[in-house]
């Protein structure tokens, strides 16, 4: 019973976790696209003046969409075309079932993994998943009856299959190092170090390994530069362009989650998972009583400067607009005000007598931390690398994809193997 | 738990497979052999053998079938006017469930008492289980199985191949 009970509070953690992540990814690759581009980006939603430098859109956008007519144009094939947004949304989150998150949770004396299913085939699973991920777009592609999403399905289909083989060779070169296919064990394997100074993360022993992982997984993705599938100026917006209302959210939400699983297993396979580096669980816990009180103090200063800087907009824009949007730096600093005075009554409960099992929690918390961050940094590389390249021409991908790609790969195992077995 | 999710895959697998060969359409005919696929991989993964359960998914529901779907929708081109009712996904498969079920209750009956002819020998199929018999035991043969399908592809090839044109 109690497995039972800690499986769902964990699934329920990723779910909000990602889902969480969703709308905060949408915001940051309108703004991050509007800075690249040197423009100002969505910043007029908000409530009662509050508009968090256009954060309030994504919830103005997602009523929208639940609000629209669901139109089913005539001809679709009413049963797959119903189904395809739901099973692209189900699969892209099933990958996330073996991806330890952190390393262990000690409540009570007893210690719960951090991961949902920690399978003994892991790394096979998520190509397995991975390679499910093509039904629900080829689906609503054909059964939407129209030629646009069609040749972004078969588009889709054809790149998903050419890239899931460069995926597969180079992981394979990290299992032939990390000696294991759960993906607990590669991650603790990461924790180690190399020569006693460099972590031994597998973007360190497999270099080409990740680079070749990490185009795979822009590829698999769709995201740009392979977002071919839905090239605007081609395809109008290809395999979900006959959807509407939360049909199509499924879909937009479907590739942000695409997204945080993608940047969640390069984290994982190739940049120490919960790993923090030169820091480990026993450091941590050892040095418990001078990190919680610095991490405090820490926490104060920003929430000061924070404070301050909202001030001083709140001191100089006075009556800027005339409306209820001259309250939000005000209120603001406020928040901000709060947040540190809880920082400082942290620190008036004297954290540097911190107990044996407030240590154990204050390591777990950070891995956890340090995994969340990891996956929020790589979901920033998605979004920075789609607004700073120009798309393929389609001859282009399959060249990278079958003759520059999979040579590499090959290559790349090869050596791995060699080197494994002689060393 | 165990008894009940392996005859909840069971029925399910014997159904889907029951529907792809009763669908008029191709397309929904190839959704229900993945279906299909999908649910045998739950029953090699509750008969402890989850390696197997993945390569079922990753090669058969994955690869190939997607393959064949691919096929199937360039040949056939768009949705078809009698498929567009989705007829093979809703009447058709309210029949072939409960006959799936039906079948099911009636060879377990049917083989009841003999359980230990079936599977008596604790075997794990994990992946190093099944990479001690391929590499050690069976190496002579694996190879030369590895071999016959590269000579299959590369038959496969030439006979696809169109004939050039003599000058």
């Amino acid at each position: 019973m109690d497995l039972v009970l800690t499986t769902f509070l964990k699934m329920a953690f990723i779910l909000a976790v990602i889902l969480g992540l969703v709308p905060v990814l949408i915001w940051a690759e309108r703004k991050g696209s509007a800075f690249i581009q040197d423009r100002t980006g969505p910043n007029r939603a908000g409530i009662a003046g509050i508009r968090l430098a256009g954060l309030i859109h994504p919830i103005a956008d997602v009523l929208k969409l639940l609000f629209k007519e669901d139109v089913r144009p005539a001809g679709v094939h009413r049963v797959m075309y119903a189904l395809a947004p739901f099973l692209v949304f189900f699969v892209s989150l099933l990958t996330y079932a073996v991806i330890p998150f952190g390393d262990y949770l000690e409540v009570g004396g007893r210690r719960i993994p951090l991961v949902v299913a920690d399978l003994d085939v892991g790394i096979l699973y998520v190509l397995a998943i991975a390679s499910l991920g093509t039904y629900g777009i080829v689906m609503g592609g054909w059964a939407s009856n129209n030629k646009y999403t069609f040749l972004g399905a078969v588009r889709s289909t054809s790149q998903m299959i050419s890239y899931e083989i460069s995926m597969g060779l180079a992981l394979m070169g990290l299992l032939l190092v990390s000696e294991s296919l759960r993906l607990t064990d590669v991650v603790a394997g990461q924790g180690q170090l190399l020569w006693g100074f460099l972590p031994r993360w597998g973007v360190v022993v497999q270099p080409l390994g990740a680079i070749l992982f990490m185009t795979a997984a822009f590829a698999e993705t769709n995201r740009n530069p392979f977002d071919l599938p839905e090239g605007e100026s081609e395809l109008v917006s290809g395999y979900h362009l006959e959807y509407s209302s939360m049909k199509f959210a499924l879909f937009f939400m479907a590739e942000y989650t695409n997204l945080v699983v993608a940047s969640a297993l390069i984290a994982t396979l190739y940049f120490g998972g919960w790993n923090i580096p030169w820091l480990s669980r026993a450091v941590i816990e050892a040095r418990a009583g001078v990190l919680l009180p610095a991490l405090l103090a820490a926490h104060v200063a920003v929430c000061a400067l924070a404070a301050a800087l909202y001030l001083r907009r709140a001191s100089r824009e006075r009556g800027k607009f005339g409306d209820a949007r001259d309250r939000e730096p005000g209120l603001m600093a406020g928040v901000c005000v709060v947040a540190g005075l809880a920082g400082l009554a942290a620190l008036a409960l004297r954290p540097w007598e911190i107990g044996p099992a407030g240590a154990s929690l204050l390591a777990t918390v950070l891995q956890v931390g340090a995994f969340v961050g990891k996956v929020v940094f790589f979901c920033w590389f998605f979004i920075w690398v789609r607004w700073t390249l120009p798309r393929f021409r389609y001859d282009q991908l399959m060249h990278l994809g079958w003759k520059v790609m999979l040579p590499l790969a090959l290559a790349n195992l090869v050596v791995t193997a060699v080197v494994a077995a002689f060393v | 738990m165990e008894t009940f999710l392996f005859y909840l895959f069971g029925t399910l697998m014997l159904g889907a497979a029951a529907m792809t060969v009763a669908s008029r359409s191709a397309v929904a005919a190839a959704v229900w052999l993945v279906f299909s696929f999908v649910c045998a991989a739950g029953v090699f993964a509750l008969l402890a053998a989850p390696f197997l359960a993945i390569l079922q998914i990753l090669i058969y529901a994955g690869a190939i079938m997607v393959l064949f779907l691919f096929v199937i929708m360039m040949l056939q081109g768009p949705v078809l006017p009698a498929e567009v009712a989705g007829r093979s996904f809703g009447r058709k498969a309210l029949l072939a469930l409960p006959a799936a079920a039906i079948a099911v209750i009636l060879i377990s009956w049917a083989a009841r008492g003999r359980e230990a002819a079936f599977g008596a020998a604790p075997v794990t199929g994990t992946a190093a289980a099944v990479a001690e018999l391929l590499l050690n035991r069976y190496l002579l043969a694996f190879e030369l199985i590895s071999i016959v399908l590269l000579v299959a592809i590369v038959g496969a090839m030439a006979l696809g191949r169109k004939q050039e044109e003599q000058p």
